[in-house]
């Protein structure tokens, strides 16, 4: 018989999936929006521009409710990246993913209802929440208020800079929701990871 | 000391007869410094001569006719200045009258037509006052002097909104303020010329007072707030480009004078928010020759004002953000299909 933990609870779960809808989003409509020309029509530019500020708003605040209720209920000590060992649990992570998998290794480190991420997942799930996503968060408002930009940066418009690091930020997320999605599939079977995210119970 | 203080030839051969060291000395002097200020005087003419042929060329006036008109526009302004407001020249003027005739003089020379004279165009019944009571009536128009332009734009303003709506009423002058108007290409500051051209139009279009003292009877103004509601952040437009942008069909001579109304107005955003972007032909046309591609920016002019989504875009950053989407996107599908060959294989043996 399958040992099976209660991993997620339902707040959780929900953010997560807010999340992801609304990264999707703001990925689709942002990318409608940097590289709009005549002829190329993912979503038209003026319900893109529309789309990308709702989901935006919405995002900011998801944020902030997910901060608050990490704070709250002691979750946010998952994402904390734990020394001692912790290169040498990146690198033993780091041989599966390269070596390991393919020859039908077991994962190095077992999810636990006391440790729910691997080294390398820790890193980044930190990294990409607590350093990337706020910074997307706060150029996206200051794109919806750009009275707030500076006036002028290097002589040239002081949106410049925000809207390049809105950029660059978003993109480290659309690279790592790629990477993330893919690495969903590597539960016990392709689809059991996502079968956790959804019902919150994990099995081993 | 001036030259025709220091007759050159007259002081040289005078320090030749006078033999003594010390006179030839100062001769010697003399005459260097009389060379200097013969070439400084040169150099003057040639600066003023050019200075004075350069005026004459953008104005079409010589140096003196231009300081000629100042002098006598200040007689104009002695009345027609808003300190003349505060302390009237003059007992017994109509003040109500006077108000509404008042000029900034600062503005007016700063204006395309601030060389001229006054009388130039108020140049009937303008000599004595009291002014003839006629004065007004005879007053030139644009086309005295613009009649070749006028031609062209005349066509145009046929088909213009305006036109069609206020045929009789509607003149030059509506819009373009002879004392106060620059001509884009002279304004060349893009935030400048904004700010002029779209005071025009709002002018009318967002002030219900205004709008009622031209419009024709019984039409209430449109809300021009609600009418652009489908325009994100609509007034942050207004201050970062001309309503005749959008407002004006696309010209290859500037900005058409067909102006259009909201049923045949630009609606396409992309027709600004694309690399190929109407901007670089409408508002920074006059700064679309300085385009240098300023650090790989596509269409940098128009960053020194305002960074337009889709416009102003790093090509380079662009390709390095594409190829590392690929990388990642190709790199986790090569990965899973690993895998997948791997389990195949693991399960045959």
């Amino acid at each position: 018989m399958t040992e099976r933990i209660y991993l997620l609870p339902l707040w959780l779960r929900l953010w997560h999936w807010t999340n992801a809808a609304l990264i999707l989003t703001l990925c689709a409509t942002g990318v409608s929006l940097h590289f709009s020309r005549p002829g190329f029509v993912l979503i038209e530019f003026s319900w893109a521009v529309r789309i990308h500020n709702v989901a935006g708003v919405s995002l900011a605040c998801l944020y902030a409710v997910f901060v608050v209720a990490n704070a709250i209920s002691g979750n946010w000590w998952q994402y904390v990246p734990k020394p001692p060992g912790i290169l040498q649990r990146c690198w033993l992570q780091t041989r599966y993913y390269c070596w390991g998998v393919f020859k039908g290794e077991p994962e190095p480190f077992k999810i636990t209802l006391e440790t729910n991420f691997n080294a390398l997942q820790a890193l980044t799930y930190w990294a990409v929440i607590y350093m990337v996503l706020p910074i997307t968060v706060v150029t996206g408002l200051i794109f919806l208020y750009p009275n707030f930009a500076p006036i002028e940066m290097f002589g040239m418009d002081g949106l410049l800079p925000v809207a390049i690091l809105h950029y660059l930020s978003a993109v480290i997320i659309l690279l790592f929701a790629i990477a993330h999605i893919y690495l969903g599939t590597m539960g016990t079977k392709v689809g059991s990871l996502f079968k956790t995210m959804i019902t919150g119970w994990h099995e081993h | 000391m001036p030259i025709e203080d220091t007759p050159l030839l007259y002081r040289a051969k005078r320090a030749a007869k006078v033999a003594t060291h010390a006179e030839m000395k100062a001769a010697w002097r003399m005459m260097m410094k009389s060379l200097e200020s013969a070439f400084a005087v040169v150099t003057l003419c040639v600066t003023l001569l050019g200075g004075s042929l350069a005026h004459a060329q953008s104005t079409g006036l010589s140096a003196e006719a231009i300081e000629k008109n100042r002098v006598a526009n200040l007689k104009c302004f002695s009345c027609h200045e808003p300190a003349a407001l505060e302390h009237p020249p003059q007992a017994g003027l109509d003040m109500k009258k006077l108000r509404a005739a008042v000029r900034d003089p600062d503005v007016f020379k700063g204006s395309d037509h601030g060389r001229l004279a006054c009388t130039k165009c108020h140049n009937e019944g303008y000599d004595d006052f009291p002014h003839a009571e006629d004065a007004k009536d005879n007053t030139g128009t644009c086309t005295d002097c613009h009649s070749k332009k006028a031609a062209k734009i005349e066509e145009e303003f046929e088909q213009s909104v305006h036109a069609k709506r206020m045929a009789d009423t509607f003149t030059c002058t509506n819009c373009h303020n002879p004392h106060l108007m620059r001509i884009a290409a002279k304004l060349a500051d893009p935030k400048k010329i904004v700010d002029q051209d779209n005071r025009v139009c709002l002018g009318c279009h967002d002030s219900d007072e205004t709008f009622a003292k031209y419009a024709p009877e019984k039409k209430e103004r449109p809300p021009i707030d609600d009418i652009h509601s489908w325009l994100p952040n609509a007034r942050m437009h207004w201050k970062a480009v001309r309503c005749v942008e959008c407002h004006t069909p696309l010209s290859t001579e500037g900005i058409s004078h067909v102006i259009l109304d909201k049923t045949k107005a630009e609606r396409k955003c992309v027709a600004c928010h694309s690399a190929n972007s109407a901007l670089m032909v409408r508002l920074y046309r006059h700064l679309a020759k300085d385009e240098q591609q300023k650090y790989g920016f596509l269409n940098s002019v128009i960053l020194s004002n305002s960074y337009v989504i889709g416009a102003t875009r790093n090509q380079k950053l662009d390709y390095l953000v594409a190829a590392l989407v690929a990388l990642t996107f190709f790199g986790v599908l090569l990965h899973g299909l690993l895998r997948y060959i791997a389990k195949r294989l693991r399960e045959k043996k």
